[in-house]
């Protein structure tokens, strides 16, 4: 029982950065409707910032993860104005080709710039847990969980009581009636990928303060960013929250209970998006 | 057209012949890869042209790799593992195509790279005595190893993928292709047979690269999941398929060739990270050259009769 529930509690704090790296993701292509391969990608940027501002100025890599943000913020406008928004109105295999061509080229030049090899950050706080019981939670995880859920409750409240969360939802839900109604739908879309660009990073932070930043690990995160929006529906915000918990604490009891599951838990998020693609598609007959 | 196609044949046939002192056998090497490449670049486009972005090259490409090192390691003879291959990764391809029919661009596109990363895992996660485990397997090499002859059969598999590129642009296959990728209710509406041109289609790419990867086992020696079912496989065939230009033939191979070389050429110099070529290739590509190499040249010569669409 004491294991189960100390599965169960790992997978619930897990779920705070997955959801924060899937938010962002979701919000991308809810409102400007094309897939970000790139994300992962600004979350591993996102990451080394944060490393190099800890090991260059001192900075704590979670007090980082707001100049963190801001840059990618700025950067991903760069990006946005320069590349992204020549393909919003292609084909949207375009788009896929773009942010994709987008994500080797930042993964790459990370690896050129950085080596392979993965960085970790010490911190006084990493290596203590609290005991709750027959639980023990490491601080850092938990206070990634509490950041994580600070910033998507942020993230929420400038969605749905702020007039320009009201631009963006009305953008993601009907484009020409945005233009129509004057909405500077352009100025929305580079807010919007740079808000998700940000949120990315942000989790990009926490992923360093718990496992550390290498040039690769981004590809892995996009693809469970993409299981947990395909799973909560294109577009659905508060869906990725659930999807996110389902799937962080599914991975969590492949881990504990299947023996030899590490590897295997890499599997789980790939069948679960092959699978829900694969069963939606069917039933749309 | 015509005459270059032959003059690359011939040159492409010299290549082992070349004088180039101590660097023969690199030199070999280097076109035994561009070889591949433009194989595995240009199955790719064989099913890219019904309009399916495809991102499963890698696990047909490590299908054939395995099943071929899995059955020569068993005793199979050879030349009998080597047709296996092909075999196995279509005998998947055709079910992975029928699960995936109803999948449309971007929602294939992921569901094919899932599957694709799946097979990877299943791969490295499998006792060692089936299929070698994280670390691979040793592949037995064909034809004993002899480097000119493995370049030759390369060879020969490189000009059977063309064969089927060219054979399914030539008939009317084509419009099939085309008319599916243009619009797939508008195709059924007309009378093409869509589930069965996408399945063929789909099936014909992953025979064509699974004999690829068996052939390629040759080159590399051996199999290990994170490599021969990595996804740089299928990046670096879709990216030469549209470098070069996409829903033609001579794009993929051309593609390959330069892509190749300036990789061989980079390598020497950044040994790691050189991918970053093809990542900014893509962009350029997208961006400003939707047409690929091909595209550009014909550009040039206004408009030949083999635009595509």
């Amino acid at each position: 029982m004491d294991l189960f529930l100390q599965t169960l509690v790992n997978g619930l704090i897990q779920s705070g950065t997955y959801a924060l790296a899937s938010s962002g993701l979701a919000l991308a292509v809810g409102v400007l409707h094309i897939v970000n391969f790139a994300h992962g990608e600004f979350l591993m940027v996102g990451a080394f910032t944060a490393y190099w501002l800890s090991l260059l100025v001192g900075v704590d890599p979670l007090v980082s993860l707001v100049p963190a943000g801001a840059l990618l913020f700025v950067a991903s406008g760069g990006i946005y104005r320069f590349s992204v928004r020549h393909v919003l109105l292609a084909p949207e295999l375009n788009a896929l080709l773009l942010t994709f061509g987008i994500a080797i080229t930042l993964q790459n030049l990370a690896v050129l710039a950085f080596g392979a090899t993965p960085r970790v950050v010490h911190t006084a706080y990493q290596i203590t847990t609290l005991s709750l019981g027959p639980i023990s939670v490491g601080v850092a995880p938990l206070i990634t969980l509490v950041v994580s859920v600070a910033v998507l409750s942020g993230m929420y409240a400038v969605l749905y009581r702020t007039g320009v969360g009201k631009s963006i939802r009305a953008v993601a839900q009907n484009r020409t009636g945005a233009y129509l109604v004057g909405l500077d739908v352009d100025r929305i879309y580079l807010l919007t990928f740079g808000l998700a660009s940000a949120l990315a990073a942000v989790a990009g932070a926490m992923v360093l303060v718990r496992i550390g930043a290498s040039p690769h690990m981004g590809f892995a995160f996009v693809l469970k960013a993409f299981a947990i929006i395909v799973m909560a529906g294109l577009g659905n915000l508060t869906g990725v929250l659930w999807a996110s918990l389902i799937l962080a604490t599914g991975e969590a009891f492949v881990r504990t209970y299947v023996p030899g599951g590490g590897g295997w838990a890499e599997a789980v998020f790939f069948l679960l998006i092959f699978g829900t693609l694969v069963w939606r598609s069917w039933r749309q007959a | 057209m015509r005459w270059i196609a032959l003059a690359g044949l011939g040159a492409a046939l010299l290549v082992p012949w070349m004088p180039a002192g101590g660097y023969q056998q690199y030199v070999v090497q280097v076109a035994t890869f561009v070889l591949i490449n433009a194989a595995v670049a240009l199955a790719w486009d064989i099913q890219a042209r019904t309009g399916q972005l495809s991102l499963a090259p890698a696990a047909f490409f490590g299908l054939g790799a395995y099943a071929y090192t899995m059955a020569a390691l068993r005793g199979v003879p050879l030349w009998l593992a080597f047709a296996l291959g092909p075999v196995a990764s279509a005998a998947v391809s055709l079910v992975l195509g029928v699960i995936t029919l109803r999948l449309q661009g971007l929602y294939f596109a992921i569901a094919t790279l899932a599957f694709a990363e799946v097979v990877k895992v299943i791969f490295k996660e499998l006792p060692v005595d089936l299929t070698g485990g994280a670390v691979g397997l040793t592949a037995p090499p064909l034809l004993g190893g002899h480097q000119t002859g493995l370049y030759y059969l390369g060879l020969a598999v490189l000009l059977v993928t063309i064969g089927a590129s060219l054979a399914v642009r030539q008939t009317r296959l084509h419009y099939a292709f085309t008319a599916i990728r243009q619009g797939e209710l508008t195709a059924r509406v007309l009378g093409v047979r869509v589930v069965q041109v996408k399945l063929f289609a789909f099936v014909l790419s992953a025979f064509l690269i699974g004999l690829v990867g068996a052939y390629a086992t040759s080159r590399l020696f051996f199999v290990i999941p994170d490599d021969t079912f990595g996804i740089g496989i299928s990046v670096s065939a879709l990216a030469t398929a549209i470098f070069g230009g996409v829903y033609t033939t001579a794009g993929p191979v051309l593609g390959a060739l330069i892509l190749r070389t300036l990789e061989e050429g980079l390598h020497i110099v950044l040994r790691q990270g050189y991918l970053v070529v093809y990542g900014v290739i893509l962009m350029v590509v997208i961006l400003y050259l939707p047409g690929g190499l091909v595209g550009l040249l014909t550009r040039r010569r206004g408009r030949d009769a083999a635009a595509g669409d």
